[in-house]
């Protein structure tokens, strides 16, 4: 693909060349993107932080709301957010502008454009959630009535799972270039 | 088999308690022990908030060794968490327990001390009012007959879950003999008196910001949670305590009739087989619908239907219209012409896969009637001729007579060397969806 322009990926950063990502999208150090994974960034630019974790066939996409004309007049982009330490897990959708840190999107979640999720929130496999709020911390959402509660503990960072990856994927994958920082001396691995 | 056939699909049959297990570790149980548990697994817990399963986690925490306080180790701790809404022990407060299971307590209820001592006093009671039976109708009987139990006090008795005199062994106290009544059956227990309950005038108050105080909505229980936990009731999530696993049962069947037993499942939890298996679907030949073709209204179409012989020996089946009036036939919405030839089954060879040199059975098959022949199964046509437009099924029914041979009846010795079973014919009735109509 003619992305590789526009992806900045850091270094440090495992992102498998089986991984779509088109559009402008930065991914932070640290942050492991598994193959059949696709970051698109339709209407606007993609921010991604550092550690996390998206699992294969997870969709990222900050398209135009449905009643947009992507050619429309007048329609600025935004930029799509997402912190540090969240797991986009197998099959989830999420096209939610602005997420926190330590969240957890469990397989096949559906989120709203409008959604916010601050930290240490959960959504759980096959929810669908398209409200309009914030969701308040450690906010745990399950069950097919999407029943919400509240956990006293934020989800721990899978940093033994990223390491993992990071050892593991690049014996069996390509990996996309990562952009050379222009302070370091040594070359970017690839 | 030696006793009835009839075939019960009209009553249920009689059903009985066979064995309990846990569904999560599958652990077996006798009945008794079952209930002592008060039918809950001693090892598996249930979330209190979602109410699956929870499964015991460990982590890592460090604690000072026993020898040298000022070092730490990394020791395991373990506890409880559920994999559905991540709910964790540590929510209530519980802390980690230092064993991977047998740790965990269920919370005491304050009032245990009343309720058994209530129980206690109603068993006695109980007690008291079957010796009161009992011995109004030993008064119509001779001194020196044996004291019969009557049924009636018998369900007395288990009212308050005593079980019967014979069972029941106190410590200490002699198993009276069942001949003669002694008065001293009264006295042998001591008397157990309970004070009645207390109506208090004063109730503690509501709390001053009771209308005022906005509501913690992730804080208060639902009904269902509140309920599944009959001694507290916790109106807070914070006091959810877990409670221990519901176990299943596997049932057995029994003829009303003769008690027979039809079907007795395997005592082993992993097993789905069962021990005894008398289902009708291996006597009576099984109609299946092969092909549909497009039904219209009041336009004859041919539909293909299969029936499959699931005995060994050669069974006769004859089909036959549902007549005019007839109590079973209530939904059927079309006409339908049956073959009126007997129709021959084979019967069923198990080897048949594996034999190819096996010679084919000529049983001259009309060729209007019967469609295809292959081993213990036979296609053959029906006419269906719907009665009514209207949206829904085409629904067709008849009767399938057939004969069956009980070959589990022990052979009587017979002068001629005949085929020493008899045949019975036995009737169902049959009712086939085909399908909407299509215009």
């Amino acid at each position: 693909t003619n992305s590789a322009k526009n992806a900045k990926i850091a270094a440090g950063a495992v992102v498998c060349v089986e991984s779509e990502i088109r559009g402008e999208v930065t991914i932070g150090a640290r942050t492991v993107v598994h193959p059949k994974a696709r970051i698109i960034a339709e209407a606007g630019p993609i921010v991604i932080g550092e550690g996390n974790l998206i699992e294969e066939q997870a969709l990222i996409i900050n398209s135009y709301p449905e009643n947009i004309a992507p050619d429309s007049e007048g329609v600025e982009p935004k930029t799509m957010t997402i912190g540090i330490n969240n797991v986009f897990e197998v099959g989830c959708m999420s096209q939610a502008l602005k997420i926190g840190d330590n969240n957890v999107i469990e397989s096949k979640a559906d989120l709203g454009r409008n959604m916010i999720l601050t930290s240490g929130c959960i959504i759980g496999a096959c929810c669908q959630v398209n409200t309009c709020e914030v969701i308040p911390e450690n906010t745990v959402i399950f069950g097919s009535g999407c029943q919400r509660r509240v956990q006293t503990e934020r989800p721990q960072p899978q940093t033994l799972q990223l390491d993992f990856l990071m050892k593991i994927l690049p014996n069996y994958h390509h990996m996309k270039k990562t952009v050379k920082t222009t302070s370091a001396v040594t070359p970017a691995k690839n | 088999m030696s006793g009835t056939v009839q075939m019960e699909w009209h009553q249920t049959p009689g059903n009985q308690v066979d064995s309990h297990y846990c569904p999560s570790c599958l652990e077996n149980m006798p009945s008794a022990e079952a209930k002592l548990k008060k039918n809950r697994c001693a090892n598996c817990f249930d979330c209190p908030c979602c109410m699956h399963t929870l499964s015991t986690r460990a982590t890592n925490i460090p604690a000072p060794l026993p020898d040298d306080p000022s070092k730490t180790t990394m020791k395991k701790a373990y506890y409880l968490a559920c994999g559905f809404c991540r709910w964790t022990s540590r929510d209530v407060g519980m802390a980690d327990k230092s064993v991977a299971s047998g740790g965990w307590q269920e919370p005491d209820n304050p009032h245990t001390q009343r309720i058994n001592k209530l129980i206690e006093y109603y068993q006695q009671l109980a007690q008291r009012e079957k010796l009161e039976r009992d011995r109004k109708k030993l008064a119509r009987r001779r001194p020196y007959m044996p004291l019969a139990f009557s049924q009636h006090t018998i369900h007395v008795v288990e009212k308050y879950g005593l079980g019967t005199r014979l069972q029941r062994q106190r410590p200490g106290a002699p198993i009276t003999s069942l001949a003669g009544l002694s008065l001293k059956e009264g006295e042998d227990q001591k008397e157990i008196n309970i004070e009645p309950a207390q109506a208090l005038d004063e109730v503690e108050p509501l709390p001053e910001d009771c209308y005022t105080r906005p509501i913690n909505l992730p804080e208060v229980t639902s009904l269902r949670q509140r309920l599944l936990q009959p001694d507290f009731q916790p109106a807070g999530a914070s006091q959810l305590h877990p409670k221990h696993k519901h176990l299943l049962i596997k049932r057995s069947l029994r003829c009303r009739k003769c008690e027979h037993n039809l079907s007795k499942p395997e005592f082993n939890p992993t097993s789905i087989k069962f021990k005894i298996q008398l289902v009708a679907v291996s006597y009576i030949p099984e109609v299946r619908i092969m092909s549909i073709p497009n039904l219209r209204f009041q336009k004859e179409c041919q539909v293909l239907l299969t029936l499959t012989n699931p005995v060994e020996n050669i069974t006769h089946v004859t089909l036959v219209g549902c007549e005019e009036g007839d109590p079973e036939d209530i939904n059927s919405t079309a006409k339908v012409m049956v073959p009126t030839k007997e129709l021959v089954l084979a019967g069923k060879d198990a080897a048949a896969d594996y034999d190819e040199l096996a010679e084919p059975q000529d049983f001259q098959d009309d060729p209007d009637v019967v469609a295809f022949r292959k081993s213990n199964k036979i296609g053959f046509f029906i006419k269906v001729v719907p009665q009514r437009e209207e949206d829904g099924d085409v629904t067709v029914s008849f009767k399938i007579r057939h004969d069956f041979r009980n070959l589990a009846a022990p052979i009587r010795p017979s002068e001629e060397g005949d085929a020493p079973t008899e045949a019975i014919w036995l009737t169902h009735h049959v009712e086939l969806s085909l399908g909407p109509i299509i215009a």
